[in-house]
């Protein structure tokens, strides 16, 4: 297996892991949550989405929507742990073991979404320019 | 950019909008049969169906909430309109706001309109003004051990109604004869069967710099993690308020009196002047259905607009 594969499998994975979190406390009460219930609803379909394309290829479209998505939640995270999202707030790493599962996935996406980036750089032949 | 990029980078983003829309349809399919199975328990005569009040705080008297009593005979016309007869309805405290014998007599009375099979209470610290409890106790210690605790079983579930609000050292303490009570009582309970444990004030640190935890509760906690399933229901917080540990879910009730500051959202935990019309949304009270053989039990908040 070559590692841009091995690295765009990850992504798959902590991508899918991000949805999976965010589906499964939509499906286990944060519905009711005006706001925050439908934005769990979109970054769990969009995840899933995104991980499922992802097997098939990560063309830059795909790896800028899983890096946003990432970066979506975890700004979200934060913002709900500060000043509060429409006035709804939770406090650390609650509710216990998802918000870390969650924050965990979404930051190993970016990091292996700029893992790959640098790699694909790396190996792009050099230009005929010049 | 060529025609080609374009046309690549279109079927990418047009699949990632069919495959989210797909999803979204899944995901919420999957969330609507969950309520299809509350609402079935819920609907279900030979189910476990029960209701908690909180917080009723008769006797109080401020621009909050104007009219308390009035609040609570709405919530107890909703309880008798449900749809069904509950099998008991659960008080988690804090029913009188100052601990009068009047209040308490008051309380007694109104709790006795709502049509229910049984009505149990757990003290809050608003029911031991002045006096450690004495007054409370008169008026609903029958059947009790210690301070207050007791337990019953109905439905194949083991309930539990601790008393962490009448301890001379502090609010949030269960003191170590109510441990060794649970102990003893959970002893003969086995691990498949579904435990409920009633408090008023959160078994779990919802928010310890208010008062809105138990100092001790974590012996209690430990006794509980060789259940399947525990489902632990308080008052207090006057909000709705969830959270899983293993196990063991927590689930906060709202008010019938009036409500509360989100933690660390005011300086300190003092009644909230809502604007007109807002305080009903505030307000409500919880229905909670069991299946014997369902993995957990369906709690329904109702809101008293």
């Amino acid at each position: 297996m070559n590692v841009a594969l091995a690295i765009r499998l990850a992504v798959v994975a902590t991508v899918a892991e991000s949805g999976y979190v965010h589906a499964k406390l939509y499906v286990d009460g944060y519905r009711s949550i005006p706001h925050i219930g439908p934005l769990f609803l979109l970054q769990a379909a969009v995840s899933f989405a995104l991980a499922a394309l992802l097997l098939f290829g990560a063309p830059p479209i795909l790896q800028l929507a899983a890096a946003g998505t990432a970066l979506g939640a975890l700004g979200g995270f934060l913002l709900s742990r500060t000043v509060g999202v429409w006035g709804f707030t939770e406090r650390g790493f609650q509710p216990h073991p998802d918000a870390l599962l969650s924050v965990l996935s979404e930051i190993a996406t970016l990091v292996l979404i700029a893992t790959l980036w640098t790699y694909l750089r790396r190996r792009r032949p050099p230009s005929r320019a010049a | 950019m060529t025609r080609r990029q374009l046309m690549r980078h279109a079927g990418w983003f047009g699949g990632a909008v069919v495959l989210s829309v797909a999803g979204g349809e899944v995901i919420s399919h999957i969330a609507d049969h969950h309520d299809q199975v509350a609402a079935a328990a819920a609907s279900d005569p030979n189910a476990l169906r029960f209701v908690q009040v909180s917080d009723s705080h008769i006797g109080f008297d401020g621009p909050a909430n104007t009219d308390v009593t009035g609040s609570f005979e709405h919530a107890l016309d909703r309880i008798n309109s449900l749809g069904f007869r509950p099998d008991f309805v659960m008080h988690t405290g804090d029913l009188t706001h100052l601990s009068t014998p009047a209040q308490f007599d008051q309380v007694k009375q109104m709790l006795s309109t709502a049509r229910t099979e049984r009505v149990f209470v757990v003290p809050g610290e608003h029911d031991a003004v002045g006096d450690g409890g004495r007054a409370y106790l008169r008026t609903f210690g029958a059947n009790t051990s210690g301070d207050g605790w007791y337990s019953f079983d109905t439905h194949g579930v083991h309930f539990l109604a601790l008393v962490n609000t009448l301890s001379l050292e502090k609010a949030g303490h269960l003191g170590p004869e109510q441990i060794d009570f649970v102990r003893k009582d959970l002893a003969a309970v086995k691990p498949d069967t579904p435990v409920v444990v009633f408090s008023h004030i959160p078994l779990f640190a919802m928010y310890p710099q208010w008062g809105w935890s138990t100092d001790d509760a974590l012996q209690v906690i430990a006794m509980l993690r060789r259940f399947s399933s525990v489902t632990c229901l308080n008052g207090h917080v006057h909000q709705l308020f969830t959270k899983t540990e293993g196990n063991i879910t927590f689930h906060s009730a709202t008010t019938t009196a009036y409500p509360l500051p989100a933690p660390g959202h005011a300086p300190a935990p003092t009644p909230q002047v809502l604007p007109a019309r807002q305080l009903e949304d505030a307000l409500g009270i919880r229905t909670v259905a069991y299946r014997e053989g369902d993995q957990a039990l369906a709690l329904k908040e109702e809101r008293l607009t």
